[in-house]
């Protein structure tokens, strides 16, 4: 069936009758003030609980059973403690910052369907928009660190923003395949095209984008084991060093929302947002106009896009218990040498995969065999390829070529 | 509603671009420059462009904007980056821009739009698309509206090809101009890097 | 619509911007705070474009978006304007030490 037809998302089109702006009242109240936050507050719980189990630890469990109240206390310290403010620094800039940070982790949000009619807004260039107010958070970060007036700041920030353009680029250029097999940019369109076709990640090009995607969001957001900006054993804490109180809060908050943010963009891009089988398409298929039905679906929905958001969530928290953190030079060449060639390649396979599968119009059992053998065979060998390039790069340099300081500090 | 929201988006994005110009420290007048971006945006989301203004946020705001503040940071220097309005040109410079501004705004006003169909000053309203059988421009206007990626998208392919491969071969160009301009030349005969510092900074100006 | 912005509006802005934007070029000597100024003229140039599209009925064969691929390629030049301005910036920042234009004057003798 076509879902596009069923889904009832805000029109892009705004209209400014009564019912709209109390439907926007309500997602600006109950979403954006209320419910994310929440999410994000018990994100932190959940991060120390996972990261304490990582270190053999227990974890917050003093206030509330099993700590549950822990999120709220923080926020009252946050709030309630001093906010300094370094004399030299520029005020105005200093506390724009973090609100630019969090804005930008904020409106990304306002594009993810979550369950069908369930999106705060449906623009038909809803990636563009999604890419184009996640790069305004380098901005904030960089005005972060040059306000403060602080070395480890600016450096921090400088990092940063070298960091964050350079992972944008496989990011987005990550994205691509999937525009090209829902022939829109519209987010609802590519939720659509994964309930006809299956999700994006069972495709051999698809789980390449998906994995690049992942790697450059984890950068995005600046943790481990790409939390340079930050590393507080090189520089302090990067760019907030010179934030306390609630401004270091909103930075705090911002963070956390970008993993979540970034967690609900690749399930839908890539998992099939609230599908719960990867070729059905199960709950959507029991819309039959009724409002029980409608309510039942995004009931089926919103919970299997929550737990796959939350399984993220958990991998990126397992990451950094796990990963020690890379080196700047190593992490700019991973971006510009690995990543952003294999996304080059990968648009070719994803146009093979396009031509062989997504053509006929609807998925084909021997259509679908020789494309997953045949751009499955082709994927693996571009992979292969980058990765042999780079190691047979890599040989023909002097051994320290990555790190000349070290050669000359042992006297070569 | 429409009009109150254009005065405002209107005013301060002039007061943000007059804090671009007369900004003493070039921080600020980049993070002003920033807000104009955006008012140019939200000028072209009331133009129903909002495909443009999402490009607009990307490149403007996410390249340009970033790639300023790091010229800035790179040519840090005591003595210029503060106060560097030219002293002998202020008079004659502000003079020009209001003999500009006189001059467009005559323009506007007695300007006849190519068509004869009447003066600039006399279209107060976009000309509506709802009743689109019959005309073929309103047709595609209103489809352009309502799905203008793809449409700018098929344009590109089809009608401007060749802009379009242009524009790409100035990208790769301007590439290449400013990898080979910023680069830090060797002197001759000097291979390799004098210090260790002067190397570390070369590695960290590759990427 | 009734309430609908007039054309001019946006014509009188784009021109203020534009006339903003040339004063920065002729006042300020610093070379980044002259392509900032350069980018507010450019900008200004392409609201008028948007508001010519959406609010002028097009010729015969024009195309349903011409203005709006304009301003696209506008921003496509402006873009590389700005990568290549920025390197001859700092290209000129590391011979003369300065960033102030009226000091690049070799050519002057």
């Amino acid at each position: 069936m076509d879902v596009g037809t069923a889904l009832i998302a805000q029109s892009h089109r705004v209209d400014l009758s009564p019912t709209t702006a109390i439907v926007w009242a309500l997602w600006l109240l109950v979403g954006f003030a209320g419910i994310f936050p929440g999410i994000v507050a018990y994100m932190v719980w959940l991060e120390r609980k996972v990261a304490a189990r990582f270190q053999d630890r227990i974890g917050p469990n003093r206030v509330g059973p099993f700590g549950l109240l822990q999120p709220i206390a923080d926020a009252i310290k946050l709030i309630v403690k001093e906010s300094i403010v370094p004399r030299p620094a520029d005020g105005l800039v200093h506390l724009l910052a973090p609100v630019i940070v969090l804005a930008s982790a904020f409106l990304t949000l306002a594009v993810v369907p979550f369950a069908v009619g369930l999106v705060p807004i449906d623009p038909p260039s809803g990636l563009v928009y999604l890419i184009a107010v996640s790069s305004l958070s380098p901005l904030g970060i960089f005005l972060a660190g040059w306000s403060s007036r602080n070395k480890y700041s600016l450096i921090g920030a400088m990092r940063a923003v070298a960091q964050l353009v350079s992972y944008e680029i496989p990011q987005v250029l990550a994205t691509i395949p999937v525009v090209l097999w829902a022939g829109s940019l519209s987010l609802v369109s590519i939720f659509d095209h994964q309930a006809k076709f299956g999700w994006n990640a069972f495709t051999p090009p698809g789980l390449l984008a998906f994995a690049i995607f992942l790697i450059a969001g984890v950068a995005e957001v600046n943790r481990t084991p790409f939390d340079i900006p930050e590393a507080e054993s090189e520089i302090i804490a990067g760019y907030h060093t010179e934030y306390s109180g609630m401004r270091f809060g909103l930075f705090f908050l911002a963070e956390y929302l970008g993993v979540f943010a970034i967690s609900c963009v690749a399930t839908v891009l890539f998992l099939g947002g609230g599908m719960p089988l990867p070729f059905s398409s199960f709950p959507v298929n029991l819309i039959d106009g009724s409002v029980g039905s409608y309510i039942l679906a995004d009931a089926i929905l919103l919970a299997v896009f929550l737990a796959k958001v939350l399984l993220f969530i958990f991998a990126m928290f397992w990451v950094r218990a796990t990963l020690p953190r890379m080196r700047i030079d190593r992490l700019m060449n991973f971006a510009w040498k690995y990543l952003v060639p294999l996304c080059v390649l990968n648009i070719l396979f994803a146009a093979a995969w396009f031509e062989v599968v997504v053509r006929p119009g609807r998925i084909e059992a021997g259509r679908w065999a020789v494309g997953m053998i045949g751009v499955g065979l082709l994927t693996a060998a571009g992979v292969q390829l980058v990765f042999w390039a780079n190691r047979k790069l890599a040989a023909a340099a002097p051994i320290d070529a990555d790190w000349p300081a070290v050669g000359a500090a042992r006297g070569g | 509603m429409a009009r109150s929201l254009f005065l405002a988006i209107a005013a301060l994005g002039l007061l943000a671009a007059l804090g671009t110009v007369l900004a003493r420290n070039l921080v600020r007048a980049a993070l002003h420059l920033v807000a104009f971006f955006f008012c140019v945006a939200c000028l072209f989301v009331m133009l129903e462009a909002e495909f443009l203004a999402a490009v607009q946020v990307l490149i403007y705001i996410g390249a340009v904007a970033i790639l300023l503040m790091f010229g800035i940071m790179l040519t840090r220097n005591a003595a210029t980056a503060e106060a560097d309005l030219s002293g002998g040109w202020r008079v004659p410079g502000v003079i020009a821009g209001l003999c500009v501004f006189a001059a467009l705004a005559f323009g506007i006003n007695n300007a006849v739009s190519p068509s004869g169909s009447g003066a600039w000053s006399a279209i107060v309203a976009r000309p509506a698309l709802e009743p689109a059988e019959g005309v073929a421009w309103k047709a595609e206007r209103s489809r352009a509206i309502d799905d203008m990626p793809r449409v700018v998208g098929e344009q590109f392919m089809t009608r401007y090809a060749l802009a379009f491969e242009l524009a790409g071969l100035l990208l790769t160009a301007a590439l290449v101009g400013a990898v080979a301009l910023a680069r830090e030349e060797p002197a001759p005969g000097d291979s390799e890097p004098a210090t260790a510092v002067e190397a570390e900074a070369a590695v960290g100006t590759t990427p | 619509m009734a309430n609908d912005i007039p054309l001019n509006w946006f014509l009188y802005f784009s021109a203020a911007a534009f006339a903003i934007g040339l004063t920065g070029v002729l006042l300020r000597r610093n070379a980044i705070a002259v392509l900032m100024a350069i980018e507010i003229m450019l900008n200004a140039a392409n609201v008028n474009l948007v508001a010519f599209w959406r609010y002028g009925t097009p010729a015969a064969g024009a195309g349903p978006m011409p203005g709006v691929i304009l301003a696209l390629l506008v921003v496509t030049v402006a873009a590389a304007e700005v990568a290549v301005g920025i390197g001859l910036v700092l290209l000129c920042y590391r011979r003369w030490r300065a960033v102030d234009v009226d000091r690049y004057d070799t050519l002057s003798g």
